[in-house]
């Protein structure tokens, strides 16, 4: 019959012997006893299909591979379930007890094995929550998943809005709900009565609607009321429950008294609940007013916006459309100077746990959680090989067994209760481990992050980490159970037993040997070129240099009443009245008022240019500007080139500016700058641009948030007097004694103006401690679980290459006794060591290159630095694997061979 | 003739708690009236007009079905394992498939049981035919 005949076989070319080692690879998934039966009738069957679709043609070959291959997966996984045991078999509680005896009886190796477990699932468990709580968890209040933040981006600058354009695009939104509006200051607020401490609150201008907006009333006293917003209206302030504690110690009559806020009265009305700090970390709420809410004048004021995303809502939809509905407002009017020159414009909707750790947050959060998991699955090699061990002692005792009629899936379930209670056990020291160590970070961030401390940054144990660390848990009671399982399962009881024992697991646990140590090498390489460049990070943070000397220097902020101070030539007399009134004090070296002038989140300012230059595809120069009362010398910021800024430099007089070097070079790379013409958009005299000169280059200062790419010296500085700000730092040096030039800068400030108050004063080492301290804290946090990673590694890898080599002890022996040299044997295994070791770099490599790309993506990192990290690194594994075979092979060799041949 | 390899047997008896008898699949309840699979009643099929190697059952049960069905190689090759465990086909030993080929294929055959199992579920086939041509599902054949 013709159907029944094959293809006659033509000499199979090189697609048909990859294609059938392929599918005799994947038939490898179905159960041995199905491929002892089956196997050759399958192969054999697949080649003559083979042959005829190759009469067909190419399609049909490609169909035909595709096919049998996705087929022998799903029915080779069929076929493994179908040979389970039914589940009344697999549960037999004598195997459990005899699992808790064997650990019991085992006091050292059970000890050890908890730690490492507790130790890498905690590191793991510890790391989600974190990460999680601080990036990802929706913040707590009702319906906080769909509460989102909205972020104007121009020309990739992430900015606030302008509050007319919202105005406009208000009343057309249809993807957000509940959509408000908020301002950010800090504020002193002192006793009415006088006297008694004064307290810097970050306080939060928000529309009367926001209470309700977010769900939550007060606790104490009343919410805002519409007439709260009214021009004119009666000053009133909505307390937290931590100002409420701190500042009034909790008093129950606090609603209806009266406090100074920069200097005005103002009524309190009510406290928040515990907890509630929206939209960030609010210490007080007052009325944002309507002549915000409802602006008409762009350029006047800047605001942020949050919303709740409407029923069936997504996130994309309201980006959308919010992003056409501001293009269209933009539109509609003529620009103004603090628009961006730039075309790209955008609006980002996030989340505010997102939102508030910026476009590096999901890098950060999958770069260290990747890092975590690694440490368990070192942890995990690290137990498996002593799980491993344990076994090949146990070898005879399972051949006995098997031999005796015991399944192999009863072993292999009897292996699997180990495991399990070990890591159930260690599971559980894992999730109080974390629990503690969630616990510390809580209170040392409430402690010390005053102020800095989103009110969604409350760690602790809760449903998310629980679910984690039971998923943690599982994963690792099924890699650790499968190893023992097949270990379990592939004991050949036959050879084991003609042997008495002495072979040592045979060909499959070599293999499972030379496995654990390529993982190993491969995890400890990745792990230690994370941590070194962790470390890296650390050491900068913690030495990072301003760029100017901050020796005794201090610094205060004051903000004058707008009302009182209603003119810019009122603001810039007040700023020179208080710049020579701290002058004249002795204790005070030197003096500098300061302020940031830049627009936006970011607070760097565009540039043009007097020569009309643009830059390359339309994008925007820009730079940090800085507008400075006093000479930047005092600060330790040198003149490079031309002269500093001098009293001269005032209102009415031709307007100049000083760069920094990093500006220089980029904007005039080659040349000097001294003599150009730059124009700042939105500063001046008056708002409006004006043309200044440049008349001098000073040395850099880092300016931006450290885990900001948007971190750069390039600046610009423009004398204070031919500029508006709203409020200033006085930086003042002084000779000695702090408490001296503090009294002074309050008897300068009260002479001037009794009613303005400035902010407590601190030293600027202060200031940079506490802008560093979260990457610093979780720098140091980390480099503890890297502590942890490093011991496991340096022991684990001796412990993998003392066994590997261990098993190999009779080997050894016969090949010294038929005449092998000690020097050829230590090539053999100094030589396989070095496979396995590169076998181990070659996985890591791609590795370690997502790693560094992902971490130059928060923390930049020069090319150069990063690439010798990783040589170091390697070298470092190199060392450490080679030591780690060298010294079990020198004492493998110290065994007689009389003595190795007869080893077990 | 070459002995052919049986599938492997465990032990019953040698731990405590023997495994019980798990329920055998449909292949030996068909004699209970139990129907057979589609797929292991289209191998029954063509093995029913004599021995055949794997590839020709495939080919077969495609070339019948009009290319509807087109049994995989696992597929084929579990059904098989069942229809053998379940005593239904035999493997019967390789040979080449024809005078002039080099390669043996070994070859499958239905038992006198497997004939008795085929046979009722093709009854059981019929009586449904009949039913659904009585409820008008399907016309009646026409005689010419």
């Amino acid at each position: 019959m013709s159907t029944d005949r094959p293809m006659r076989p033509g000499s199979p070319d090189r697609t048909e012997r990859f294609v059938r080692g392929l599918y005799r690879l994947l038939r490898r998934a179905y159960p041995r006893s199905f491929r002892d039966d089956f196997g050759r009738d399958m192969d054999e069957t697949f080649a003559d299909q083979w042959r005829a679709a190759r009469a067909r043609g190419e399609w049909s070959m490609a169909r035909l591979a595709i096919v049998t291959m996705t087929d022998t997966i799903a029915e080779a996984t069929r076929a493994r379930m179908t040979s389970l045991p039914a589940p009344s078999d697999m549960l037999h509680l004598q195997d459990v007890r005899y699992a808790f005896r064997l650990l019991a009886r085992s006091p050292f190796f059970t000890l050890l094995t908890l730690v490492v477990l507790a130790g890498g699932m905690g590191v793991t468990v510890f790391t989600f929550s974190f990460l999680y709580t601080a990036m990802l968890r929706p913040i707590p209040l009702s319906g906080g998943e769909r509460i989102v933040r909205l972020q104007a981006v121009e020309d990739g600058s992430v900015r606030s809005f302008d509050a007319a354009d919202f105005a406009r695009m208000r009343p057309q939104i249809a993807t957000l709900s509940d959509v408000g509006l908020w301002n950010s200051r800090d504020v002193v607020m002192g006793s009415a009565e006088g006297g008694g401490a004064r307290r810097v609150l970050e306080t939060t201008a928000v529309e009367w609607t926001l209470f309700d907006a977010t769900r939550t009333p007060p606790a104490l006293g009343r919410a805002f009321r519409p007439d709260d917003e009214a021009p004119g209206a009666a000053p009133v302030i909505v307390l937290s429950h931590r100002t409420w504690i701190l500042a009034f110690g909790g008093d129950s009559t606090v609603v209806g008294r009266r406090v100074l806020l920069n200097g005005v009265s103002t009524e309190v009305v009510g406290v928040m609940p515990p907890g509630y700090g929206f939209p960030v970390a609010a210490d007080s709420w007052v009325p944002l007013g309507s002549a915000v809410r409802e602006a008409t004048e762009p350029g006047r004021y800047a605001v942020s916006a949050f919303g709740r995303l409407a029923d069936g809502a997504t996130r994309e939809q309201a980006s959308q459309e919010l992003e056409t509905l501001l293009r269209r407002a933009r539109s509609d009017r003529p620009p103004v100077a603090a628009d961006s020159s730039g075309t790209r414009l955008g609006v980002l909707v996030r989340s505010f746990p997102m939102a508030q750790m910026g476009d590096e947050g999901p890098y950060v959060f999958g770069l260290l959680n990747l890092m975590a998991v690694l440490i368990l699955l070192l942890a995990c090699v690290n137990v498996a090989n002593l799980l491993l061990a344990r076994a090949n002692e146990r070898s005879r005792e399972l051949a006995v067994r098997l031999a005796l009629g015991a399944s192999r899936a009863r072993l292999a379930m009897q292996a699997l209760w180990e495991p399990v209670a070990l890591v159930t056990i260690g599971g559980g020291l894992a999730t109080a481990l974390a629990a503690w160590g969630l616990g510390v970070v809580n209170r040392w961030a409430q402690q010390h992050m005053e102020g800095n401390l989103a009110f969604w940054w409350v760690w602790g144990m809760d449903t998310p980490t629980i679910i984690a660390a039971g998923g943690f848990m599982t994963v690792t009671i099924a890699a650790l159970g499968g190893v023992m399982a097949v270990r379990a399962t592939s004991t050949r009881f036959h050879e084991v037993l003609r042997d008495s024992g002495t072979r040592a697991g045979g060909r499959g646990a070599g293999r499972a040997a030379r496995a654990l140590v390529v993982t190993q090498v491969a995890t400890v390489t990745v792990l230690l070129f994370f941590g070194v460049l962790s470390g890296i990070a650390a050491h900068r943070f913690a030495n990072m240099n301003p760029g100017y000397d901050t020796t005794r220097l201090l610094a205060s902020s004051v903000e004058p009443e707008a009302a009182r101070y209603a003119t810019t030539d009122a603001r810039r007399a007040l700023w020179t009245r208080l710049y020579d009134g701290m002058s004249a004090w002795p204790e005070v070296e030197h003096v500098v008022v300061r302020a940031r002038l830049g627009e936006g989140d970011d607070e760097s300012g565009a540039l043009e240019f007097g020569d009309g230059r643009t830059l390359a595809a339309g994008a925007t120069p820009r730079a940090w500007v800085q507008g400075v009362l006093g000479s930047l010398e005092a600060l330790g910021i040198a003149t490079l080139e031309g002269r500093p800024l001098t009293p001269g430099d005032r209102a009415g007089q031709a307007g100049v500016a000083l760069v920094s070097r990093a500006a220089a070079q980029r904007y005039w790379p080659g040349k000097s700058p001294v003599g150009e013409r730059v124009r700042l958009p939105g500063t001046g005299e008056t708002g409006e641009d004006t043309w200044r000169t440049i008349v001098g280059v000073v040395d850099d200062v880092m300016y931006g948030d450290e885990f900001s790419r948007d971190r750069s010296a390039v600046a610009v500085y423009v004398p204070l007097t031919q500029h508006d700000a709203e409020w200033v730092t006085l930086l003042f040096r002084h000779r000695g004694d702090a408490a001296a030039a503090q009294a002074a800068l309050h008897t300068t400030v009260t002479t001037v103006d009794p009613q303005l108050v400035p902010s407590r004063v601190s030293t600027y080492d202060e200031i940079l401690e506490k802008s560093a301290l979260i990457a610093r804290s979780v720098s140091r946090l980390f480099a503890i679980c890297f502590a942890f990673a490093l011991l496991l590694a340096v022991s684990g890898t001796y412990g993998l290459m003392a066994r590997s080599i261990g098993m190999r002890t009779r080997e050894i022996g016969v090949r010294r006794a038929l005449g092998a040299s000690d020097r050829s044997i230590q090539q053999l295994l100094l030589g396989q060591g070095g496979r396995q070791l590169g076998i181990g770099a070659v996985v890591a490599l791609p590795l370690m290159v997502l790693v560094g790309l992902a971490f130059a993506r928060f923390f930049p990192i020069a090319p150069w630095l990063a690439l010798s990290t990783g040589v170091g690194v390697s070298l470092a594994i190199v060392a450490v694997v080679l030591a780690a075979t060298w010294i079990p092979t020198r004492r493998a060799l110290a065994v007689a061979p009389r003595d190795a041949l007869f080893r077990e | 003739m070459r002995r052919v390899r049986r599938p492997r047997q465990e032990c019953e008896t040698c731990v405590r708690g023997a495994r019980s008898p798990r329920m055998s699949s449909t292949p030996e309840g068909a004699a209970t009236g139990a129907p057979l699979r589609p797929v292991e009643f289209e191998i029954l099929l063509a093995l029913a007009q004599g021995e055949r190697h794997g590839y020709a059952i495939i080919r077969e049960v495609e070339e019948r079905s009009e290319g509807a069905i087109r049994l995989e190689t696992g597929t084929l090759y579990r059904a098989l394992h069942r229809l053998v465990q379940g005593g239904i086909v035999t493997p019967i030993e390789r040979r080449a498939t024809d005078e002039s080929d080099d390669e043996r294929r070994r070859y499958y055959a239905l038992t006198p049981q497997g004939r008795l199992v085929a046979a009722a579920e093709a009854a059981r086939l019929a009586r449904l035919v009949a039913a659904a041509q009585a409820a008008q599902l399907i016309p009646w054949p026409v005689i010419p």
